[in-house]
């Protein structure tokens, strides 16, 4: 289906109040589920609206546009009732780069043709989603005029290790806001912030691959957009992409973040510290399933790291921070802390690095992964036997040390111009 | 007698004369011709270097790793000036190819005619060898990160043998550009390389095959056996 062919079908669809995007790659294992869900949630919570489903798929072989295609839900089972042709499904193959982002751009896409009230985007990858989620994404968007509803889950201790160690504590110190899962992936927005994201250039870079969610709420929050946060429950989930590793995920993420930092550099010089954002649904404890962590691989790549990156790092880490790396490659497990202050200087460094361009971002942003794993590993060996509410705690700490030290990052990089 | 002297000396010295008084002032003007390009050479080669500081030459000389591999080769000199220094030879080189045309000497010419058919094989030599030594950095550290990301011991060895291979190519390409001992030089790097495939072939065959054969049972037993041990953290 080309470009040509897509507008003639949306422009078929008439007039729709709600879009829920589903981005999709070989994901027909899991998404009979979150249609089931979606479907079910738009008929039990907005019966009134028209609603419409719309899978923006990147050339899945396994059958997940037919799954989808397919799908239906007993709506008598789930005591709903729905009025007719309130409900219809859109399965489309996204162009661009391969990747969530650019199925994203696509659901924009038809988002703004349809010039719909309100939009929602969840993973096909889901395996705890309800129908009570489409109601909490969409609700603060119809209702209480948000424009944009951050999911807030409860997830494994080390589940989100990313979000946990960088991007949720960079965010918060750099932009004010409280947002606690800002790379969830499953976002509520209105139609006017669809529209926004569109006339934005960012297509052609990591934003159309795992950079689209931080980029979505960084640029929700960085221009002035009103935000929320709405409770989901258990986030469960498969791996994402098994077929990319580590390093690119997060160079992916990581380079949005930095590059967000260059673009809003006027906007978080100017924030000095972070509050609270409305959160909405009923906040409850959920049991989850205890995982298995390899520790010693996990140092083990620390400690090569450390040895071998050593003459990249020298080129934009101070000394000081070189010594405490080497200290703690040479440690024993027992005794492998990563010190939260040295974590954010760390990320500060790079963050700089990239700003003054010493060599190659994605080299820079590449060899961050060791060290970041260093940081998980010392991390989980922190709190082996804390419970989820302890380590909530601790990484509260980590996010005060991050706001704490932001001063300081802002007069280096003020200076260095 | 007279006429003798006149055919012995005098007239040979009327025409080293004659010829003197004609070569004198192509010889003036060649000199002033050259004077003229060292002064112009000066000029050209402030201004180069202010440009290239402008342009931020340094910074991306060090970012692209090539500023380290001068170091290495003994540079100590910064990559604006080098430039700078190198627009002013070249400057200086025209000019004293134009003050050897004005000579006039047909034996100079011929060898100058053969110069400027050879000098482009000298600057396309050296764009060679440049981009050799860019491209080696920038594929060695790339090796070595990636390496280091997956977890292998030898990645400082590898990032090495990449880069030595990348600049050793580019040595030889630039080798054969000059048409310097074309037959020898290429067959030297196809036995250096044939012999460096060769001796690692035997040292992990031989020397190393009970590490070698630990490496591959460990590696494909334990996905075999251990599925299931390795990380179940999702980092996204």
């Amino acid at each position: 289906m080309d470009r040509s062919e897509i507008k003639e079908k949306i422009a078929a669809l008439g007039e729709v109040d709600i879009l829920v995007g589903i981005p999709s790659y070989n994901s027909a294992k899991t998404i009979v589920h979150v249609v089931k869900a979606v479907e079910a949630g738009l008929s039990k919570y907005f019966p009134h609206c028209k609603s419409l489903l719309v899978n923006s798929d990147g050339g899945s072989s396994d059958g997940t546009m037919e799954a989808v295609r397919d799908t239906t839900v007993d709506l008598e089972s789930i005591l709903v009732n729905r009025k007719a042709d309130q409900f219809r499904k859109f399965v489309t193959p996204y162009h661009g780069i391969p990747g969530k982002g650019s199925a994203f751009r696509t659901i924009f896409e038809i988002a703004h043709a349809l010039n719909v009230k309100a939009c929602v985007v969840v993973d096909s990858d889901l395996r705890s989603i309800t129908p009570e989620w489409i109601e909490l994404l969409v609700k603060p968007v119809l209702e209480d005029h948000y424009d944009y509803v951050s999911p807030y889950y409860m997830r494994h201790k080390y589940d989100g290790t990313i979000t946990n160690s960088i991007v949720y504590p960079l965010t918060r110190a750099l932009y004010g806001k409280q947002i606690r899962q800002p790379i969830g992936g499953d976002f509520g927005f209105s139609g006017e912030l669809a529209s926004f994201y569109l006339t934005k250039d960012v297509w052609e870079t990591d934003v159309a691959r795992f950079g689209i969610d931080i980029w979505m709420t960084t640029t929700a929050v960085a221009n002035g957009f009103k935000i929320c946060q709405a409770f989901l429950g258990a986030k469960i989930h498969d791996a994402k992409d098994p077929g990319s590793d580590l390093s690119a995920m997060l160079h992916q993420v990581v380079s949005s973040v930095f590059n967000l930092m260059e673009e809003y550099a006027g906007v978080w010089h100017d924030i000095t510290q972070s509050e609270p954002v409305k959160t909405f649904g009923f906040v409850y404890s959920v049991g989850l399933e205890p995982i298995h962590v390899n520790l010693e691989n996990m140092i083990e790549k620390f400690r090569i790291g450390v040895r071998d990156l050593d003459v990249l790092y020298q080129a934009f880490l101070p000394d000081e921070l070189l010594g405490t790396l080497h200290r703690l490659a040479e440690a024993p497990k027992e005794a492998f802390t990563f010190p939260d202050r040295n974590w954010v200087w760390l990320i500060f460094h790079f963050a700089l690095a990239c700003h003054r361009r010493v060599m190659s971002t994605e080299h820079i942003i590449k060899s961050l992964t060791p060290l970041y794993l260093g940081k998980v590993a010392s991390f989980v060996i922190e709190t082996w036997n804390s419970s989820a509410e302890e380590v909530e705690r601790r990484l509260e700490e980590l996010c005060l040390t991050f706001e704490r030290e932001k001063p300081a990052l802002i007069k280096i990089w003020t200076q260095e111009g | 007698m007279e006429d003798l002297l006149d055919k012995i000396i005098t007239e040979p010295l009327r025409n080293f004369l004659e010829k003197l008084a004609h070569f004198l002032p192509n010889l003036i003007a060649a000199l002033i011709v050259f004077s003229i390009g060292l002064i112009l050479a000066s000029a050209v080669k402030v201004v180069t270097q202010k440009l290239f500081k402008f342009l931020k030459l340094d910074s991306l000389c060090n970012r692209m790793g090539l500023s380290e591999t001068m170091q290495k080769m003994a540079l100590t000199e910064s990559p604006e000036h080098l430039i700078g220094r190198f627009f002013y030879w070249l400057t200086a080189i025209i000019f004293f190819v134009i003050a050897l045309y004005l000579l006039e000497l047909p034996a100079i010419e011929q060898l100058l005619e053969k110069l400027l058919l050879y000098l482009p094989n000298v600057l396309i030599a050296a764009v060679i060898l440049v981009v050799g030594f860019v491209f080696g950095n920038f594929l060695g550290r790339a090796t070595l990160i990636a390496s280091v990301n997956a977890g292998i011991g030898f990645a400082g060895f590898l990032c090495r043998a990449v880069k030595t291979i990348i600049v050793l190519l580019a040595f030889v390409m630039a080798m054969e550009q000059l048409g310097i001992a074309r037959g020898t030089v290429l067959a030297a790097f196809t036995i250096i390389f044939g012999g460096l495939v060769f001796a690692l072939a035997l040292a992990f065959g031989l020397g190393g095959k009970d590490i070698a054969r630990k490496y591959l049972e460990r590696r494909f037993k334990l996905e075999d056996t251990e599925q299931g041990q390795d990380d179940e953290i999702k980092h996204i």
